[in-house]
């Protein structure tokens, strides 16, 4: 072993240069990361256990500690729970809806059209990269009382909704727009899974007579389990902290039936409860965790 | 741009958290500061300004400003005019930024209805004395100014709400304008009768604007929103009343709470769709585009006042003002500025060139502004108006009244409950001046 012939001293003075060069490549991060994660989240902490509002800021030391208080009162608060209860429903249908939707697309573009693969990669990511607030707007357009879509409902002679404005079918609109801007990312991240299995895998299985249903269930699936993990998480995460839709197309109406945890806590934010706002991002921070946690146990590959 | 300084970041940080705090804080007016701002307000001559004024506004209605002050310019060869315009969506999160910097412009623009956390010594300088006649103007909109007794503000333009509805259909349906609230639903229904498929097209935003109207029923019941010692009173039985008298208007079928949104309020009111609007005189100059037929508006709609509650026919003021800053180096020429825009001439220069309605009421004899025979009922409801709470956090409380109103108007809460529920949030939040 080389290592063993190099004296300690030097190799001390080897290992501090490098952990120096480290420490200088990650500063930029590190700085950035303390700046506006770090310091803001253990603020947000500190702030969720005061009774800080908005006119406070003028006598900060005035502010009182009061515990757990706003923990308490928002687990009181109804549109707190519905919000809660809203952000499960945009998980629970929004990131099952964007996997499948992008593993169809990824394993189609994998086997069937793979000349055009460039091309329908592109075409099915722009979404991903379009500026949200824009597509929210022609979004918007579309599902109103005039908008194009019921307009196309009326060469079929249907008469549709004002799909914003009704509170049981404004939902599925603010999902729908979440997933048409995340089934770009699940399928490329299922392609490049899907691309690093071996073909020979395939050939022997097809050799042993396995069909392509077969094959799918016992290679195919088995062997994007870490990519799955991956892109389960990340929707997850992504839904849990889910805004952008929300805010641009209904701002969490009608009736808050389309408001998220986030859109809780900016609003609380937005009219001066500081200490509240602050605690419902800690109990965001909280779930988020939680459940990235069970994910990767539930679906740790198993050596 | 040179790039900040250190200094100036510094400044820059330190000032927008200042300004946050004091807009948050209603400002923290104190009675010697006033006092202090009443003082320094010196008169202005007649002499010609010189020096550079810039001056900042949001786009819109300034737009044609640069135009519009030409003979200022003239007879002013010594002054420069520089405007910035500023998108109407940045534009307060612009100034604000820029004012903590020290870094404003020497003259900004702000809204009657929401500049309330401006008005103070350390931001704004008083209006000088004798500089315009404020009798001269709509009573609300200079009082949106008014801070104890002391003015920070000048008005520009003005507008209000009125009925705009389509003349032929009520001819038909063989009525006239409502004037009281009791008038509104059968009036919508007679013009559903006449052809409309809604009486009324409602907004249904839920959001800011729902509010204001909410709160302008509630004056037109008799209640006030703040008490004269200046905490909310939206629990009242007028406000309860208001609530339920906008919520008639769906309950009856007058109006669907699927309306069109803002983008297609105007061709669904030419189509017959809807035949009502209760909306701003801004409107008028758009419905023969939609109608793609000049004269279609002249032909085809009426105007009217707001129906009356049981304390009378009473709207809210808004429209723009002028300021100048604090911190501004050239206040002299600044002031002389102020001046002429607020004078009637350049008032009605304005109006002929973009269609913004004078502050200043005997602009509105002028023959461009008195031949336009819709605009009369919007005169009528100027000259009784109210303005919004002067405080601080009068945007966010008629957001929040936006949001119960959808509420009582889908009836999932009573009007009761929804008084009492916004009564309680406009107590958590305060006024800003406590």
């Amino acid at each position: 072993m080389t290592t063993t012939l190099v004296p300690a001293a030097r190799r001390r003075a080897r290992n501090s240069r490098r952990t120096a060069v480290a420490w200088l490549f990650l500063a930029p991060f590190a700085v950035v990361f303390l700046l506006y994660t770090a310091i803001p989240t253990v603020a947000a902490l500190g702030f969720s256990l005061t009774d800080l509002r908005g006119s406070d800021l003028r006598h900060p030391l005035a502010v009182d500690f009061t515990g757990l208080d706003n923990y308490l009162r928002l687990f009181q608060d109804p549109t707190f729970l519905r919000d809660i209860l809203n952000t499960g429903v945009f998980v629970a249908v929004g990131v099952p809806l964007t996997m499948a939707i992008g593993f169809a697309l990824a394993v189609a573009l994998n086997s069937g059209i793979r000349r055009l693969r460039g091309v329908f990669r592109t075409v099915f990511f722009a979404p991903v990269v379009t500026n949200v607030v824009a597509v929210a707007l022609i979004w918007q357009y579309a599902f109103n009382a005039g908008g194009t879509v019921n307009k196309a409902l009326a060469h079929v002679g249907l008469a549709g909704p004002n799909w914003l404005d009704d509170p049981h079918l404004a939902m599925p609109v603010v999902i729908l727009l979440g997933v048409w801007r995340n089934f770009g990312t699940a399928m490329v991240l299922f392609l490049a899974g899907l691309q690093a299995v071996p073909e020979d895998v395939y050939e022997a299985a097809a050799l042993d007579g396995a069909g392509r249903w077969r094959q799918l269930r016992h290679i195919t699936l088995p062997l994007l389990l870490p990519t799955t993990l991956m892109v389960s998480v990340l929707l997850t995460v992504f839904y849990l902290q889910v805004f952008d839709e929300p805010y641009l197309l209904t701002d969490g109406g009608p009736l808050g039936s389309t408001e998220s945890v986030s859109l809780y806590t900016y609003h609380q934010f937005g009219s001066g409860q500081l200490g509240m706002s602050s605690a419902a991002s800690f109990v965001m921070l909280l779930l988020v965790l939680l459940v990235s946690v069970v994910q990767f146990r539930l679906l740790r590959p198993r050596t | 741009m040179s790039d900040p300084s250190r200094r100036g970041v510094l400044r820059l940080s330190a000032g927008t958290a200042l300004l946050g705090t004091l807009a948050l804080s209603g400002c923290g007016r104190g009675d010697t500061a006033t006092a202090t701002a009443k003082a320094t307000a010196k008169s202005i001559d007649d002499k010609p300004a010189t020096g550079t004024v810039n001056v900042w506004a949001a786009q819109g209605d300034a737009d044609v400003l640069d135009k519009v002050i030409k003979p200022f310019k003239a007879a002013n060869p010594d002054v420069t005019v520089k405007f910035t315009l500023i998108p109407n969506a940045e534009y307060y999160t612009k100034l604000q930024a820029a004012i903590a910097a020290g870094k404003g412009p020497d003259v900004a623009q702000f809204f009657p209805e929401s500049q309330a956390q401006f008005l103070d010594p350390s931001i704004l300088r008083p209006v000088p004395d004798g500089l315009v006649d404020s009798g001269a103007f709509f009573t609300s909109l200079w009082d949106a100014g008014l801070v104890k007794d002391v003015a920070y503000t000048v008005p520009w333009y003005a507008y209000t709400y009125a009925l705009v509805y389509r003349a032929d259909l009520a001819k038909k349906a063989g009525v006239t304008a409502p004037t009281t609230w009791a008038d509104m639903v059968p009036f919508f229904k007679a013009l559903k009768g006449a052809g409309a498929v809604h009486g009324l097209g409602a907004d249904n935003g839920w959001d800011i604007f729902n509010g204001q109207d909410v709160a302008m029923y509630a004056w037109q019941a008799g209640g006030n929103l703040l008490s004269s010692g200046g905490s909310w009173t939206l629990d009242t039985p007028e406000m309860v009343d208001a609530l339920k008298y906008n919520a008639s208007f769906f309950t009856s079928g007058s109006a669907d709470t699927a309306t069109p949104t803002f983008l297609d309020a105007q061709p669904y009111f030419v189509s017959g769709r809807t035949a009502t609007m209760i909306t701003g005189p801004w409107v008028l100059g758009q419905l023969d585009t939609a109608a793609k037929k000049t004269g279609w508006t002249a032909a085809h709609v009426a105007t009217a006042p707001l129906p009356a509650g049981s304390s009378g026919s009473v709207s809210f003021s808004a429209g723009g003002t002028w300021g100048v800053l604090a911190d501004s180096g050239n206040t002299d020429a600044s002031w002389k500025f102020v001046r002429y825009v607020s004078k009637p001439s350049t008032q009605v220069a304005q109006y002929s060139a973009y269609g913004s309605l004078p502050a200043v009421i005997s602009a509105w004899d002028a023959p461009a502004v008195k031949k336009q025979p819709l605009l009369d009922a919007f005169l009528t409801q100027l000259k009784n108006t109210k303005a919004f709470p002067q405080v601080g956090t009068w945007q966010q409380v008629a957001t929040r009244l936006g949001k119960e109103v959808e509420t009582v108007a889908k009836g999932t809460q009573t009007a009761e409950k929804a008084a009492a529920s916004i009564q309680a949030y406009a107590k958590s939040l305060g006024t800003g001046a406590e």
